[in-house]
């Protein structure tokens, strides 16, 4: 046991396949993830006004608009066609139409419509334009109905503007920030995928060198299969053991550090945190080494694991809400700790719950990690007993 | 040409010997399209829970409950008796927010005292909490003008006049290309192409690391005549090949079976698409002769693949981010497959009208002629070390 630990981390610290996944990824990557989003926001989106009113009430509405922080206008336009252009040169990403007619129409005590157009390559400029027109609209329309009505005291005026007023409150990304709503889920991706891509290098290599060693006739045979399986465990242990010992500090970066690097939001309870990882750093290790009974080659893990990052982001129901995930998805995604860890994680960390909030995901991770230390004691055994058979195999017919 | 063909088939040949080769050019992007397209079928997310705290208890917040929960995309899941207990079912995600009725609402409403509800989004899950925001805001000015409406019936005014009086101005917005504000069509059509470039970044670059790993460089370049550009573009090709097959099903597929928005018509995007294909090639190759051991160059490879999703704009635009970044953006073939996408099928301008981008997806794809001599010498010189 203690040799193997040692020895795996000797390799894991020479080999510079491992050395990049386990350390060089997770220390860079968060970063760089974290630089891309970390203005949170879009701010000042460009669009185009088409005034065809030029009234006061139309110029109001312009300012209006102009003046919230997500819109900035950059241009008028004559008609439709102009401004199309102007969108069409990527120059705006959207513009805004005033009948002819609007002003006339408000005079009159009648409605008004304004027209929206929006650039779909983004939802971002959806919500930003739109956003920015209806909190315009809704500011004159207050202003419009207290000039019409007779009201005397601030209390009247009040209740005319709004019989029932509300309060919106955004809880726990009080921005509606993009970093600090994907930045935490990805964190954890990161943690999940790099130690998938390492322990599944390290046993590709494993692989490879048994395959070289018996090329040049050098392969051990052991004495008895009960002596080879004992060894092969005690080996497992020792590998899953120096991953973790790695993975603890490097969790301890990526979790603590770079959210407050960053300035994320950050309510968790440090010890709750901890109490988490214990189960999600067994749980994936005993899945990557399971999953990694699949590579023969040093390199054929990368193939495997990489273009699942977005997927498996899917699939934890952060970037799309789990309860609108198909059933099959649904169920598909229990398949993988990062589905637990990253909604355990973005529960305790972003939304301050405790961890007995997070005990389905918490007896979910445990239910994994005892599930895949079986299946990766399982495909040890059985891969070192084929392995026994073919040494004795060679063994007994050296001519071979 | 016949050299050409020889390294075209052999490396077909190559390919169609290893599981790494079917899985990553075959199994694993089809997959990719059916999963993302199927993940978010519906178009937007319906029926997704929120928490009720109602303590009025009157027919009129009875009635703001029901309405709400006819709300497309609100399922009102659960009524809680407090904040508290609503704000702890929202930490432990058993809802997306809550709807808050404090008592007297009603009272003071009939009294013209103006009360105060609120409402409250978890913005953790961002797509959610916008949608909600949404509903639970509209639901708040129609309560509001339904009070506001009832005094002015009570005064005689006609429905018209009422509803010039309670909202003069009206917004009716116009969601150019995809209406519904559909999930799937902002997402699908970059998503899935970028994780089909993520593959020829690292299948190019596992290919030519393969020769380098079992020292064949020299047999490829016997088969491509002893010309290296030969043997280069012979593999390239062979890929293109495959690459185009699974491209061409995407397009099909979006476009032809999904009918998602295609205004410049299939052979466009077909076009694109392959455009797509050469220029990752190109920037695969390009990672290979820069760093020409497999595992580093994969890792180069997945680096650029993954940070593609990101640095596109596809869902965080561009220009909210740094400018280094922004100018970063250019070295990303998927950047401009998507800005291309954007023009060409969902906005319908004529292809001319994006050359930039046609342009620079030339380059990347242009990339491999300018590396024979550095392609020779990775093949020949380069010895692979475990």
């Amino acid at each position: 046991m203690n040799k193997s630990f040692a020895r795996e981390l000797y390799l894991i610290f020479h080999d510079e396949g491992i050395l990049i996944f386990f350390i060089v990824v997770p220390l860079l990557y968060p970063l760089i993830y974290s630089f891309i989003y970390t203005d949170e926001v879009v701010r000042d989106v460009p669009v185009c006004v088409v005034d065809e009113s030029h009234s006061v009430e139309s110029r109001k509405f312009i300012r209006l608009v102009d003046a919230t922080a997500d819109v900035k206008v950059v241009a008028y336009a004559s008609d439709q066609h102009e401004a199309q252009k102007l969108r069409r040169e990527r120059k705006t990403y959207g513009y805004i139409c005033i009948p002819s007619d609007f002003g006339d129409l408000i005079t009159h005590g009648e409605q008004a419509h304004i027209g929206v157009f929006t650039d779909m390559s983004g939802m971002l400029y959806y919500k930003a334009i739109v956003m920015a027109s209806t909190n315009a609209s809704l500011e004159m329309n207050a202003d419009i109905k207290l000039s019409r009505s007779e009201t005397t005291t601030a209390e009247q005026d009040k209740a005319t503007v709004s019989p029932i007023r509300y309060d919106e409150v955004a809880l726990f990304n009080p921005q509606g920030g993009f970093a600090a709503f994907l930045i935490p889920a990805v964190l954890m991706l990161i943690l999940h995928q790099t130690m998938l891509l390492g322990v599944g290098m390290s046993a590709g290599t494993r692989r490879e060198q048994r395959q070289q060693r018996i090329a040049a006739g050098m392969h051990e045979v052991h004495r008895s299969l009960f002596k080879a399986l004992r060894d092969a465990l005690h080996r497992t242990w020792g590998r899953c053991f120096a991953y973790i010992v790695v993975f603890i500090p490097v969790s301890a970066y990526v979790l603590s550090v770079v959210p407050r690097i960053f300035n994320l939001v950050q309510i968790g309870s440090f010890p709750d945190v901890a109490m988490l990882m214990l189960p999600f750093l067994l749980a994936v290790v005993f899945f990557a080494e399971t999953i990694s009974h699949l590579v023969t080659r040093r390199e054929t893990i990368i193939l495997l694991i990489v273009f699942t990052s977005v997927p498996l982001l899917f699939l934890s129901g952060v970037s799309w809400p789990g309860c609108a995930l198909p059933p099959f998805w649904h169920h598909f995604a229990m398949f993988f700790p990062s589905t637990f860890g990253i909604n355990a994680f973005v529960k305790i960390n972003t939304c301050g719950a405790s961890l007995a909030e997070v005990r389905t995901e918490y007896i979910s991770l445990w239910i994994q990690a005892g599930a895949y230390f079986v299946m990766c004691v399982y495909l040890t055994l059985w891969e070192k007993s084929r392995e026994y058979r073919q040494e004795i195999a060679w063994f007994e017919e050296p001519d071979l | 040409m016949r050299t050409l063909l020889h390294v075209v088939l052999r490396e077909l040949y190559r390919i169609s010997s290893k599981r790494e080769y079917w899985f990553s050019m075959l199994v694993a992007p089809l997959v990719c399209v059916f999963f993302f397209t199927s993940i978010m079928d519906e178009g937007l997310p319906h029926d997704m829970p929120i928490g009720i705290v109602d303590q009025d208890c009157t027919p009129t917040s009875r009635n703001l409950v029901r309405n709400l929960n006819s709300f497309e995309h609100i399922k009102i899941a659960e009524a809680y008796p407090n904040v508290t207990e609503a704000r702890k079912a929202t930490q432990r995600g058993d809802i997306y927010g809550f709807y808050f009725i404090p008592k007297g609402t009603t009272k003071k409403a009939n009294r013209q005292e103006s009360p105060v509800v609120s409402f409250y989004t978890n913005y953790t899950f961002i797509v959610a909490g916008s949608l909600l925001y949404k509903d639970m805001r509209t639901m708040s000015e129609l309560a509001s003008g339904a009070a506001g409406r009832k005094v002015l019936y009570a005064r005689g005014a006609s429905e018209k006049g009422a509803l010039g009086f309670l909202q003069p101005i009206v917004i009716d917005s116009h969601a150019i290309g995809n209406p519904t504000l559909n999930y799937s069509i902002y997402l699908s059509n970059t998503l899935i192409p970028g994780v089909l470039m993520l593959f020829i970044f690292m299948v190019t670059v596992y290919s030519m690391g393969a020769e380098i790993k079992e020292s064949t460089g020299e047999a490829l370049l016997r088969a491509a005549g002893d010309n290296p550009l030969r043997a280069l573009y012979g593999k390239l090709i062979a890929h293109a090949l495959i690459w185009i097959g699974i491209g061409a099903i995407y397009v099909f597929y979006l476009y032809g079976v999904l009918l998602y928005p295609c205004y410049c018509g299939i052979p466009t995007m077909l076009g694109v698409m392959a455009l797509g294909v050469f220029a990752a090639q190109g920037m695969g190759t390009l990672m290979i002769c820069a760093l020409p051991s497999p595992r580093l160059g994969l890792s180069f490879a997945s680096l650029w693949g993954v940070i593609s999703f990101s640095i596109s704009g596809m869902s965080f635009p561009v220009m909210a981010m740094h400018p280094i970044l922004q100018s970063l953006a250019w070295l990303f073939p998927l950047r401009h497959y998507f800005l291309l996408y954007v023009n060409c099928a969902l906005d319908g301008f004529p292809i001319i009208n994006a050359w930039p981008y046609v342009i620079a997806l030339l380059a990347f794809a242009l990339l491999p002629a300018l590396l024979p001599t550095r392609f020779r010498n990775i093949m020949t010189k380069i010895a692979y070390k475990q």
